[in-house]
C-alpha cells in the first residue's frame, strides 16, 4: 500500500512546494517585521535626539522592506518562467 | 451541430461556475484585509478582482494537470464535462447559501470525475494524477499553510518586541496590502486555470483541440474576466464566517496568515497542483491564531468548515454523477443538457430570492464602506 502510494505520489516536487512555501512565508514575514521594527525604533530614537542611531534603525528597515518587495518579483517571475 | 450546442453550453457553464468561483472565493482574499481594519471592504474587493484577472495570466501548470492528468480526456465528452460543472456549481452555491467557506477546486474536480464514473466507469480515472496532484497536496497544503502561519507569527511578535502597539498595526496593516495583493494574485492564478482546465477538456473532448493542448488565449482571457467579476461580485456570508468567525484577528495575524497562504499557493501553482485556495487561507488563519493561543480559534467554527471540506469531492461526485444520468434520459444529443442547464437557472435564480429575502448576512457598520 505504501509503495503503491509513494508510486502515486509526485513526492520531489511536493518536497519543493513544502520547502519553498516554509523559506517564503518565514523569510517575507521576518523581513517585514524587520522594517517594522526599524521604522519603529527609528522613530522612537528620533524623539530622544540620537540621530545616528535612528538612522541606522531607518536604514535597516528600508534594507528589509527592499529585501520583502525583491523576494516577491523573485517570486512572480519564477512563476512566470515555468 | 448538436455537440457544438453542448459545447457553447459548457464553455457558458464553466464560465458560470469560474464566476461563482470568484464569487465564493472572495472571502478568502479579502477577509483578513477587512476584518484588520487593513482596507476598507469595497477597495479590498475590488483590488483583488483586478489582481484576481492579473494572476490568471501568469502561468497555465495548473490548466493542463485538470485537463490531463486527472480523468482519462479520450473518453471524456462534453456531456461529462457539464455534468461535472453542475455538480460543483450546485455545491459551491449550496455551501455560500450556508456560509460555509468550501473548496470550489474540490467541488469541480469531484463533480468531473463522479460525472466522468457514471458514464464510463472507474477506469477513467487517473489515479497516478487524482491521488498526486490533486489528493495529497489537498491534505499537505493547508497543514502547511496553519504550521507556516504558526511559526511565521512566532517569529513576527519576537522581531517586533516592545515596539509601540500603534506603530506595529499600522505597519502590518500596510503590509496587508501587499500580502492581500499576493493572495489575490495567487488567487487569480491557482483558480482561473481550473476553469481553463475544464474548457480545454471540454474543446478537446469535442474534436475542437488536440490531445495535451494548451488552453487558446480566448479561454484564458474569458476566465481571467469570469473570476474577476465574480470575485467583484463579492460573497459576503463567507467573508463574515472567515474574517470574523474563526478567531478574532490583529493586522499582524492577518499578514502572516495571507502571507503564508499566497506562499504555499504560488509554490504548488508552479509545481501544477490544483490545491484549494479556501483550504489554504482558513488553514493560514487558524495556524496564525493557534500560534498566539489554542482557545483563540472557535474550534466549533473551525470543525463545520472542516466537515465542508470533506464532503466537498463526494458530494460534488455525487451530483455530477446523477446530472449525468439525468441528461441521459433525454439522449445523447443536446435536450439534456439544455433541460438541466433551464432547472440550474430556475435553482439559481430561486435561492438568490430567498436569500435576498432574508436581508444582508453582514451587519452594515459605520464606516464600513458597505
Amino acid at each position: 500500500m505504501t509503495v503503491v502510494l509513494a508510486s502515486l505520489v509526485e513526492g520531489k516536487e511536493l518536497l519543493q512546494t513544502v520547502v519553498a512555501a516554509t523559506v517564503a512565508g518565514l523569510g517575507v514575514t521576518f523581513a517585514f517585521s524587520v522594517a517594522i521594527w526599524g521604522f519603529g525604533r527609528s522613530v522612537e530614537l528620533g524623539t530622544k535626539d540620537r540621530r545616528l542611531a535612528a538612522g541606522a534603525a531607518a536604514a535597516i528597515g528600508t534594507l528589509a522592506l527592499l529585501l520583502v518587495l525583491a523576494a516577491i518579483v523573485f517570486g512572480i517571475v519564477v512563476m512566470t518562467h515555468k | 451541430m448538436s455537440s457544438d450546442i453542448i459545447l457553447v453550453i459548457v464553455v457558458g457553464t464553466a464560465l458560470a461556475f469560474d464566476f461563482t468561483n470568484g464569487f465564493h472565493d472572495t472571502a478568502n482574499v479579502v477577509a483578513t484585509s477587512i476584518s484588520t481594519g487593513a482596507a476598507r471592504p469595497q477597495v479590498a474587493i475590488a483590488f483583488a478582482s483586478l489582481l484576481n484577472f492579473i494572476g490568471a495570466f501568469i502561468s497555465i501548470s495548473v490548466a493542463a494537470t485538470v485537463a490531463n492528468d486527472v480523468v482519462d480526456a479520450a473518453v471524456i465528452t462534453p456531456t461529462i464535462v457539464f455534468a461535472g460543472l453542475i455538480g460543483a456549481i450546485a455545491w459551491n452555491l449550496l455551501t455560500w447559501y450556508f456560509g460555509l467557506p468550501s473548496s470550489s477546486s474540490h467541488a469541480l474536480i469531484g463533480g468531473v470525475v463522479g460525472s466522468a464514473v457514471a458514464a464510463s466507469g472507474f477506469d477513467v480515472i487517473i489515479a497516478e494524477g487524482l491521488v498526486g496532484k490533486v489528493l495529497v497536496p489537498a491534505l499537505v497544503a493547508p497543514l502547511l499553510a496553519f504550521l507556516v502561519a504558526g511559526l511565521a507569527i512566532g517569529i513576527a511578535y519576537r522581531v517586533i518586541g516592545h515596539q509601540r502597539p500603534g506603530v506595529v498595526t499600522r505597519g502590518y496593516r500596510y503590509g496587508q496590502v501587499i500580502s492581500g495583493g499576493l493572495l489575490a494574485l495567487a488567487h487569480g492564478t491557482n483558480d482561473a486555470q481550473k476553469t481553463m482546465g475544464v474548457i480545454t477538456l471540454a474543446l478537446i473532448a469535442n474534436g475542437t483541440l488536440g490531445a495535451e493542448s494548451d488552453p487558446p488565449t480566448w479561454v484564458i482571457v474569458a476566465s481571467a474576466l469570469a473570476i474577476a467579476l465574480g470575485t467583484y461580485s463579492g460573497g459576503w456570508r463567507i467573508i463574515k464566517t472567515t474574517g470574523t468567525r474563526i478567531i478574532k484577528m490583529d493586522a499582524a495575524q492577518g499578514f502572516t496568515a495571507q502571507g503564508s497562504g499566497a506562499a504555499v499557493i504560488l509554490a504548488s501553482t508552479h509545481f501544477g497542483f490544483p490545491l484549494s485556495t479556501t483550504h489554504v487561507i482558513n488553514g493560514g488563519i487558524m495556524g496564525a491564531g493557534a500560534a498566539k493561543r489554542l482557545s483563540a480559534v472557535r474550534w466549533g467554527v473551525a470543525g463545520n468548515i472542516v466537515t465542508a471540506w470533506i464532503l466537498t469531492l463526494p458530494a460534488a461526485a455525487a451530483i455530477g454523477a446523477v446530472t449525468y444520468g439525468v441528461t441521459q434520459l433525454f439522449g445523447s444529443g443536446a435536450a439534456g443538457p439544455i433541460v438541466v442547464t433551464l432547472a440550474a437557472l430556475a435553482l439559481v435564480v430561486a435561492a438568490f430570492v430567498r436569500r435576498a429575502q432574508r436581508g444582508s448576512p453582514l451587519p452594515v457598520t459605520e464606516g464600513s464602506g458597505r
